[in-house]
């Protein structure tokens, strides 16, 4: 039981609100999560162009689809049935398909008032998620450059509804899904804390009646 | 995503509950959220939608991003979504308008539980904010074009890029935490 005048020094005590708390958190933990992103960028660059190689080729006979990494941050996409001049058909920036995982690691760590041992778990879930909609982004990018930016070869190769559909497809992934899914994820993991932290105002006071 | 440690007081336990109805407004948000979301930006990726209403939204943002420049000593030349000096150029484009964030936010705005009085408050004074700091953006992003061009493509797809959606995200939590209605416990 705490003495009224616990009670009265813990009514004076500023209590900063929850969404204040979140925001000098992911303040706090932009720098640190920066650092650690791009310390492991040229890693996770090379593991997504394994990876999204690998989805590339389960969906050709014979697999022809090489993504071959240009330096840290950018990369290739070859043909090996091109001629050798026109086998590099197009690249892209790896770097830039990944970037929301800055996001996903800043919003993940900065909730307030969750113990550290759910953070982690939940940013755990997120980032193994992040990852598979990583791979599966290049894999709509590789897609929808053959479809769509190969001239006659793609007209040739691909009718009206696909282009179509891997044209609008890479558009939706690598703009608002992209740009959205760390804020999609975290109201998924967060949303009862969100509104568990919204409490009712309460009723405007009347004003006193004047004398 | 099931939790081990539910944060809202349940009756019953959560494994007579099935995951849908446990979690209904979490699903519910996120079902319209994807929907509006993805509605958005179908729209404005119709020919049409982008030649009429984005072009010249963008344009008006390479403008007023010039007026401020040029207020802070750094004259520009304008030629509709490209801003350029003697040192440098930059052609403002989809992705670098704030239409993303702004979507993403009247997306996220619209499919919270909220009266209509607190959403239209939100979505003005969110959407104002969020196209001021995009303005800060263009101009910082200028600048370092100017003067840091080593860094621009980082400075571009990622610092910007994660500080605009970012700001975003805090205003509508802020905004769902101090103007939205509290939701009825189901």
């Amino acid at each position: 039981m705490a003495t009224p005048k616990a009670e009265k020094a813990a009514e004076k005590r500023p209590v900063r609100s929850w969404p204040l708390r979140l925001v000098r958190n992911a303040l706090l933990w932009l720098v640190p999560v920066a650092f650690l992103w791009t310390v492991f960028t040229p890693v996770y660059n090379r593991f997504l162009l394994g990876s999204a190689q690998n989805l590339v080729r389960l969906t050709e006979y014979p697999s022809v689809t090489d993504l071959l990494r240009k330096d840290n941050h950018f990369a290739y996409i070859g043909r090996k049935d091109f001629p050798p001049t026109r086998a590099l058909v197009n690249s892209f920036r790896v770097t830039d398909v990944h970037f929301h995982l800055l996001m996903v690691g800043v919003l993940f760590l900065s909730v307030p008032g969750v113990p550290w041992r759910r953070r982690l778990e939940n940013l755990g879930w997120a980032v193994l998620i992040t990852i598979f909609f990583d791979i599966f982004l290049i894999f709509f990018y590789v897609k929808a450059t053959y479809a769509a930016r190969l001239g006659t070869w793609s007209l040739a190769h691909y009718g009206a509804f696909a282009r179509n559909f891997w044209g609008l497809g890479q558009h939706l992934l690598d703009l608002p899904f992209k740009f959205s899914l760390p804020f999609l994820l975290w109201v998924g993991f967060y949303y009862q804390d969100l509104t568990a932290a919204i409490r009712p105002k309460p009723a405007p006071a009347r004003p006193a009646p004047s004398s | 995503m099931a939790r081990k440690t539910p944060v809202s007081p349940n009756t019953s336990a959560p494994g007579d509950v099935p995951f849908w109805r446990r979690n209904r407004r979490e699903i519910q948000f996120l079902i319209l959220f994807v929907v509006l979301l993805g509605g958005g930006f179908t729209l404005i990726s119709l020919n049409w939608v982008n030649d009429h209403v984005i072009e010249p939204f963008t344009g008006g943002i390479a403008k007023a991003s010039g007026v401020v420049l040029g207020a802070i000593g750094q004259p520009v030349e304008r030629e509709g979504t490209v801003l350029r000096n003697a040192r440098f150029a930059v052609n403002i484009r989809n992705g670098c308008n704030g239409v993303e964030a702004m979507l993403i936010f009247l997306a996220a705005v619209l499919a919270f539980p909220a009266s209509w009085k607190s959403r239209l408050t939100g979505l003005g004074l969110g959407i104002l904010a969020i196209q001021l700091v995009n303005l800060i953006r263009v101009v910082a992003l200028f600048l370092t074009g100017v003067y840091f061009p080593r860094i621009f493509d980082t400075s571009h797809t990622v610092i910007w890029q994660t500080i605009v959606i970012l700001f975003g995200v805090m205003l509508w939590i802020f905004w769902a935490n101090r103007f939205a209605a509290p939701a009825e416990p189901a």
